[in-house]
């Protein structure tokens, strides 16, 4: 029986090659993403190259929309092995003075409480199994900070912890968590902010490597962690950056 | 066959820990260096790889001396003419309160487990660098985060590889090379029978929020995935291999 993945965020940029690069390790891949357009192509994608793919429409924030979605996910294949949790954003770039509290809370709970949501509502179904893999997303500014993204910064370093605190909840049960950390990564949303110039001058004196990440680079680090090869690892985090941290 | 014809080098190869990733290295496809002190048991090892159809080596080697990396070196690059990947496993573990520890044991401990890094940097890097590509994995310790009651030569050495591999990594990223720590737990070898019984050691090995005994192919099982292909975008880290014990 093959596994089931469920990837939050999976319609676009690292969800969207976490979900190619399950269904290529073969998995049963769930694409569930807030722009529900992103995640069906995706779904096509993966069929066309052979693999099983569904589909959801799913903003990870709200409580309801969560449980509906993972039910449908456990009903339909009945079983989820691994949960990844791509889902999120540093939506602002503004000084902490300017933040209203309602763009503070966009920013913590689509990060932060949405892998909550998640975790709550998968974690019970992987008990049943005595199997499952978590895998949730901070980012290098949950380490280091970040000037101008203090919300983002926030919710990534509370993912880490998060993560740490369910890892040893889970672990006797079978189940691992761990927290992967992209680095600056070329993705299509923040491709559309910067040219390649730009984000050229801005990072590669700083990146050892000499490159930003590609979504297959995550990828194949999300792959990892999922497969027996880690099978000691729980509660701990993985950048990707190519040195920078 | 993730490491097809890559030239691997593992210091330490001979047991334990090291005779796993030596052994997995050679099921990628990688034609393998086992170098150690103990060159019968290196030799053993060798074995072992040929009979699974890999190509190996066995050298000996003391990683705290000069000469020895230096003759290493050579006879490596007669056989092979590259490295592609370093790991340094080869480690010294001397018990001793730091009150009573001699001078001779702080630095045996850290010449071996630090400075063998330095020593076999130093030796290969030059080769990688020509080559634009390589791989150097450094076999650091969850003791490094979590210190050990008469271990502190130990600690100190352990954490000294974390520091030494971050700054190796900004030094080598822009050639291509990257360099990256595992931190082991306490796993199944022999080396926490050393200086405990067995009815304890199993009893300390299981006692891990997994409720898994740490075994060598554990700890092989990340240094393949860092030395393949896959990991091309990750350097300058430490994996934490302990079913959850630390977390970091």
């Amino acid at each position: 029986m093959n596994p089931v993945a469920l990837i939050t965020g999976g319609g676009n940029g690292i969800g969207r090659a976490v979900a190619q690069r399950m269904a290529v390790g073969g998995m049963i891949v769930v694409v569930a993403d807030y722009e529900y357009a992103a995640a069906e192509q995706v779904r096509a994608e993966v069929e066309e190259a052979g693999g099983t793919a569904a589909a959801l429409s799913l903003d990870v924030t709200i409580a309801r929309e969560v449980k509906v979605a993972v039910g449908e996910a456990a009903q339909r294949f009945g079983r989820i092995d691994v949960l990844a949790n791509i889902a999120g954003g540093s939506f602002y770039t503004k000084r902490i003075e300017d933040f209203t509290w309602a763009e503070w809370k966009v920013v913590i709970d689509t990060n932060l409480k949405g892998t909550f949501l998640m975790c709550r509502e998968v974690a019970p179904i992987m008990q049943k199994q005595k199997n499952g893999r978590i895998l949730n997303t901070a980012s290098n500014y949950g380490v280091t900070g970040s000037a101008l993204r203090a919300p983002y910064s926030a919710a990534k370093a509370g993912i880490i912890a998060f993560t740490k605190s369910l890892a040893l909840e889970l672990a006797a049960d079978g189940i691992r968590a761990n927290t992967v950390a992209p680095g600056p990564t070329d993705t299509p949303r923040v491709m559309e902010k910067e040219t390649p110039e730009a984000r050229q001058q801005r990072w590669y004196s700083s990146i050892p490597l000499g490159r930003t990440g590609r979504p297959e680079d995550l990828a194949e680090l999300y792959y990892f962690l999922t497969t027996p090869e880690s099978a000691a690892i729980t509660g701990q985090l993985f950048h990707c950056n190519g040195g920078l941290v | 066959m993730r490491l097809q014809d890559k030239v691997a080098l593992i210091t330490g190869g001979a047991q334990g820990i090291g005779r796993a990733i030596a052994l997995g290295m050679g099921q990628e496809g990688a034609r393998v260096i086992v170098a150690d002190l103990q060159a019968e048991k290196a030799e053993t090892v060798a074995a072992e790889l040929r009979a699974l159809g890999a190509e190996a080596l066995a050298l000996d080697v003391n990683v705290a001396s000069e000469q020895s990396v230096q003759r290493l070196a050579e006879r490596i690059f007669e056989r092979f003419g590259r490295v592609d990947v370093l790991v340094n496993d080869a480690g010294v573990y001397l018990k001793a309160p730091v009150v009573s520890k001699s001078e001779e044991d702080w630095d045996r401990t850290l010449d071996v487990n630090l400075g063998g890094n330095f020593l076999c940097a130093r030796a290969f890097v030059p080769a990688m660098r020509r080559q634009k590509s390589g791989r150097i994995i450094s076999i650091a310790s969850s003791i490094a985060h979590n210190g050990a009651r008469e271990f502190a030569d130990y600690a100190a050495s352990k954490a000294a590889i974390i520091g030494f591999v971050k700054a190796l990594a900004r030094e080598l990223g822009p050639d291509g090379i990257t360099v990256n720590a595992i931190c082991p737990g306490s796993a199944n070898t022999d080396m926490p029978r050393r200086h405990r019984s067995e009815e304890e050691t199993m009893a300390r090995l299981r006692a891990t929020p997994l409720g898994h005994v740490l075994e060598p192919e554990d700890i092989a099982g990340p240094i393949l995935f860092l030395a393949s292909d896959a990991a091309a975008y990750i350097t300058g880290q430490t994996y934490n291999i302990n079913c959850g014990t630390v977390m970091i």
